[in-house]
């Protein structure tokens, strides 16, 4: 046991609660994932979602030209509705498409491993609206974008700097993915996710990231991940598909996702809903084979229930939850990497509501075996508003699932025999050497929790979760120091985006 | 009225409460057949029966589905009854023409204001997603509505209610036209600043303020 003489107990506890987890770059998973069917339910969704591309097919709007890709590949087009002979897309994927991949971070340190068995955990993803507890809710900005780029970079449950982290609202819309883009590069220095509202845009990030990583550099290696949304159902659109394109010729990972408040956009079944969503992802995920064999791809599923009263989407419920189990499954016998879940909630405020319906997405998130979680810290009002002091609350819960992933140890050390036989009947085990030597280690320890005593609470103000959040997230503002970062590059950086931003003029549409 | 006609209202009325399309469509054309007027098949059955409905949605009794079985039966009756009521000049309920702006394929909080909407008795003219300024102008142009409503969900995409009220303006079509603005990230601030008339924050707001502003009787 270490002794530390100076400071008192304030110091000793800040340093615990700040060191509760260690900065993984990834996770890796000893738990088994958890299975809601068997394999001949996963095979009737399977066949079911053949039959919707065989039978039905997907639109292809605005976008002639990956219809004739999708011909050339196999597909029977009519008009822009283009149909897939059964298995095809299935063996695209398969064939080609790798099981894990390594997205490079400019740190060496933080690059990660995507795919089975491996856990990744990202920031909340696209809120127009941020809020916190003094500010209200208000349209984000810039700052408000590189705040969380800087809480993000100091997180350490947190092993990816995540996408839109909100929408800056206050910038041209044509020129706010420069900004974005460059301070996760600037504010953080793990790996993040590029633009995708235009191809143009896309290549921006993709020309960026040239500049930071070397092109050649990229042409072997993934640097960036991005996220393209089907519009279900049964529709892709020029936007999504044609940033899916740049980045997968560039070799570099697209997440297909479709997007699902059932009931609005798929049957209000899991497996119709489960079923619909592998149909959809199958053409996404084939579409970037076509593209560029071996590019990397995650399948992503967002399913969500949706409330029949007003057609709200509506979160932490245990139909998403079943959803979430059965389409990891069927990644898995995919054997591509999967992503899905996060802490969502449709609460306004960090309060209990949002508490329990986060845990419960979350728990299930971890329990499925996701691979890539988006939504991890932040979401609100089903992602209307990213929450400063919900960012700091969920970020202390995924080092929970941190610790739930290692499963169960079955080392010497796990077994613990020492331990019983040192102690013996009657006695305690908070001296035996056994307990002296992992005690630090072995439980979990919340940062935002409070288990004190009433007395001690009420002496300490009588704070509740959100108030402590608050002074959490800015302690961490006023500590933060940038990552290093090249000067040299950073300068060119800048100058190329300068240039770029004055190459054309500002808009908003 | 006689005892007979009475009941086919009673059972008009019934009809579009539980959203029973054919049973309201053949309804609606027994009651033309027994001499009861289109204003009278409308004021005294469909109307009412819309304002149960609507009221019980509102109390969270109905669900969205049963809203648009009740909305889908009150338009089928609408289409036999519009013609005869237009000859007796009877002022219809009113019209709307409905969009999402161009870059956005968000549709399911539109089309949710216009199940309401047509719930009310509202003629709803939808022109789907991704709307460009000059289809909303046309269509106006063609639909002579009484309002106007863009739907947009992405902070990128709502920046287009401004230009789009601008070409609106130009097109000389603002003329006795309401323009509503709506969409998840839009605020009553915003819909303020980018100079449209009104705002809704759901689909029950929007089709009371409309009601209000036409002066077409509530429930
Ligand atoms: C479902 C959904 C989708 C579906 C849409 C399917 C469809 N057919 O509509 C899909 C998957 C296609 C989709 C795609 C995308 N989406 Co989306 N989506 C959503 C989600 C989860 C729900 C929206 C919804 O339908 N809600 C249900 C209805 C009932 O909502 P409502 O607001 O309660 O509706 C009421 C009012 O708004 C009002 N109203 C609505 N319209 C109107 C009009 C008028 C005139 C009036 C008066 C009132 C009014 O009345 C309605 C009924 O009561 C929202 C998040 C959210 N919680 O809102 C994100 C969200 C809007 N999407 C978002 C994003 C980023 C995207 C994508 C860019 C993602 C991507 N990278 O692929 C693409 C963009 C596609 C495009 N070009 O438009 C962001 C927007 C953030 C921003 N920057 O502005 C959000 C906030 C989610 C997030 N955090 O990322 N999305």
């Amino acid at each position: 046991m270490r002794r530390r003489r100076s400071g008192g107990r304030a110091a000793r506890q800040a340093e615990r609660v700040a060191n509760h987890i260690e900065q993984q770059p990834f996770l890796t998973r000893r738990l088994k994932p958890v299975e809601v069917l068997g394999n001949e339910g996963l095979e009737i969704i399977e066949h079911n979602a053949d039959i919707m591309l065989e039978e039905i097919g997907v639109e292809i709007v605005d976008y002639p030209e990956a219809i004739e890709l999708f011909r050339g590949a196999g597909a029977d087009i009519d008009g822009t509705r283009v149909r897939f002979p059964a298995g095809m897309c299935r063996e695209l994927v398969a064939n080609s498409a790798p099981r894990t991949f390594t997205q490079n971070a400019r740190n060496p340190d933080r690059s990660v491993v995507i795919g089975d068995p491996h856990t990744v955990f990202a920031p909340a993803y696209g809120s127009p609206f941020v809020s916190d507890v003094e500010g209200g809710r208000r349209y984000a900005t810039i700052e408000d974008f590189r705040n969380f780029a800087r809480l993000a970079y100091m997180t350490p449950s947190l092993h990816h700097g995540g996408g839109t982290l909100c929408e800056p609202v206050d910038l041209p819309v044509n020129k706010r993915h420069f900004d974005m883009v460059y301070s996760h590069i600037k504010y953080n220095d793990k790996p993040f996710m590029g633009s995708v509202t235009h191809p143009d845009r896309a290549m921006d990030t993709v020309d960026m990231c040239r500049i930071l990583f070397g092109a050649d550099y990229m042409e072997e290696n993934t640097v960036l991940l991005s996220l393209a949304n089907a519009n279900s159902p049964l529709s892709w659109d020029f936007n999504m598909l044609g940033s899916a394109k740049v980045y997968a010729e560039a070799n570099q990972a697209v997440l297909i996702t479709p997007f699902i408040l059932a009931g609005a956009m798929a049957p209000v079944t899991v497996a119709g809903a489960a079923a619909q969503t592998l149909a959809e992802a199958l053409v996404g995920m084939a579409f970037t084979q076509i593209v560029r064999p071996g590019a990397p791809v995650i399948f992503g599923s967002f399913a969500s229930s949706m409330s029949m009263q007003s057609g709200a989407p509506t979160f932490g419920t245990p139909e998403p939850a079943l959803m979430l189990y059965t389409i990891a499954a069927l990644a898995r016998r995919l054997g591509v990497p999967f992503r899905s879940g996060g802490n969502l909630t449709a609460s306004k405020t960090p309060d209990a509501q949002a508490a329990y319906e986060s845990m419960a997405t979350f728990v299930p998130t971890v329990m499925a075996g996701v691979n890539f979680v988006l939504h991890t810290a932040g979401w609100l009002e089903g992602g209307l508003t990213m929450g400063y002091e919900k960012f700091i609350l969920d970020a202390d819960q995924a080092g929970a699932g941190q610790a739930l992933v290692a499963g169960v140890d079955m080392s010497e050390t796990g077994q613990a025999m020492d331990a019983v036989r040192e102690t013996g009947p009657g006695n305690h085990f908070l001296g035996s050497a056994h307990t002296l030597a992992n005690f630090e280690t072995a439980f979990w320890k919340s940062g935002q929790a409070d288990n004190n005593s009433f007395e001690q609470w009420e002496e300490e103000g009588s704070q509740d979760s959100i108030t402590r959040a608050s002074q959490t997230w800015k302690r961490m503002l006023k500590e933060y120091e940038p990552p290093p970062l090249d000067e040299a590059k950073d300068e060119e950086l800048c100058e190329w985006i300068s240039l770029r931003k004055a190459s054309f003029p500002d808009s908003n549409v | 009225m006689n005892e007979k006609q009475s009941e086919l209202l009673d059972e008009l009325y019934a009809a579009v409460v539980e959203g029973i399309g054919k049973s309201t469509v053949s309804l609606t054309v027994s009651g033309l057949e027994m001499n009861i007027a289109a204003e009278d098949l409308l004021g005294n059955a469909l109307i009412p029966a819309l304002g149960e409905v609507g009221d019980l949605f509102e109390s969270g009794e109905y669900f969205v589905p049963e809203m648009l079985m009740s909305a889908r039966a009150m338009q089928a009756a609408m289409d036999i009854l519009r013609p005869l009521l237009a000859e007796t000049g009877a002022k219809p309920i009113g019209k709307f023409v409905m969009g999402t702006v161009q870059g956005d394929i968000h549709d399911i909080g539109k089309n949710i204001c216009n199940i309401m909407l047509e719930g009310a008795g509202f003629e709803v003219i939808d022109l789907g997603v991704n709307v460009s300024a000059a289809t909303f102008i046309e269509a106006i142009q063609e639909h002579r509505p009484d309002a106007l409503g863009m739907s947009a969900f992405l902070t990128t995409t709502m920046l287009r209610f401004a230009p789009n009220m601008k070409e609106l303006r130009e097109a000389g079509v603002l003329d006795g036209l309401v323009v509503y603005v709506g969409g998840a990230p839009v605020t009553q601030e915003f819909a303020e600043h980018c100079g449209a008339d009104a705002y809704a924050p759901h689909a029950n707001a929007l089709v009371r303020d409309l009601k209000e502003r036409l002066g077409v009787a509530s429930r």
